[in-house]
């Protein structure tokens, strides 16, 4: 086994991670982190891409991964927070309508 | 790179170890130390793959920012944001999901074989460095990157207008308001 192949392999079991998370949790908190979780899983492949090719692309697009992560973080708890504060059970099954 | 194979190791297990804490935690404090455990094991892969800015990306907005503000969620939300029970249907479809996600992925590394996945990184030179990612950010990379801007401005406004709408409006014909002159 080399060292590509266990980095390959390391974000294989971490996207499955967070796909097993977004789908088994019911608190959307958890949900945006198993999300963060697969972000991160993809970022690993960049920077081993990066790294095969002797290319530095790989390794810019992973920081705009980054950058979008932080968005997608803010949106997703905005939301989280807006829906869930005035509520006792933080459960995404829970609000059937989201008023405009 | 395979002299860094046992530290690679090392890292790909507490980054595993911990992703599965953020997955599996009952409580969601439990989960955001978890995964700043995570993002700093994620960020240790990438300094032994050579990717040092990246490294210092990760810490400082994963570690840095993302986890602080999942952190002010937890403890903004109420009960501390712990969420009820979790059925056994639910944790079976998403085990069968992630299970069949996993079997794809490892299917296809196992195809690539070591013709198609062993990539021979020992014998490039080392890659990275600002001035390089500066180079290709600006380059071949330039709609993306530009296109940043206004996704971060967009978020900024976003999160705002989310957070307002939920504020009481000002009654303008409150008694406690002291329009006599």
């Amino acid at each position: 086994m080399t060292a590509e192949t266990l980095v390959l392999a390391t974000s294989a079991v971490l996207l499955a991670l967070g796909a097993s998370g977004v789908l088994m949790r019911r608190n959307p908190v958890s949900m945006l982190m198993s999300i963060e979780l697969m972000l991160n899983a993809g970022n690993l492949v960049l920077v081993l891409a990066a790294r095969a090719r002797g290319a530095v692309d790989g390794q810019a697009a992973a920081l705009i991964v980054l950058v979008l992560a932080a968005a997608e973080a803010v949106i997703g708890l905005g939301i989280a927070l807006a829906l869930f504060r005035t509520r006792e059970n933080v459960d995404v099954d829970g609000p059937a309508e989201i008023h405009g | 790179m395979n002299d860094l194979f046992v530290p690679l190791a090392i890292g790909a297990v507490v980054a595993l170890v911990s992703g599965l804490g953020v997955v599996v935690a009952r409580r969601p404090v439990h989960a955001v130390v978890a995964l700043l455990a995570h993002s700093l094991a994620v960020a240790a892969l990438y300094l032994m793959m050579a990717a040092d800015f990246v490294a210092l990306g990760q810490v400082l907005i994963y570690s840095g920012a993302i986890v602080v503000l999942f952190l002010f969620v937890v403890a903004l939300l109420p009960a501390g944001g712990a969420e009820g029970p979790i059925g056994s249907r639910r944790v079976l479809s998403g085990v069968v999901a992630a299970g069949a996600l996993l079997v794809a992925l490892m299917a296809g590394l196992v195809a690539g074989g070591p013709g198609g996945s062993n990539v021979p990184i020992a014998r490039n030179p080392a890659v990275g460095g600002v001035e390089a990612i500066g180079r290709s950010l600006f380059g071949p990379l330039l709609v993306p990157f530009e296109l940043t801007a206004p996704l971060l401005l967009v978020a900024i406004i976003g999160a705002v207008a989310i957070w307002r709408r939920q504020e009481p409006l000002p009654d303008r014909d409150s008694p406690t308001r002291d329009s006599t002159p």
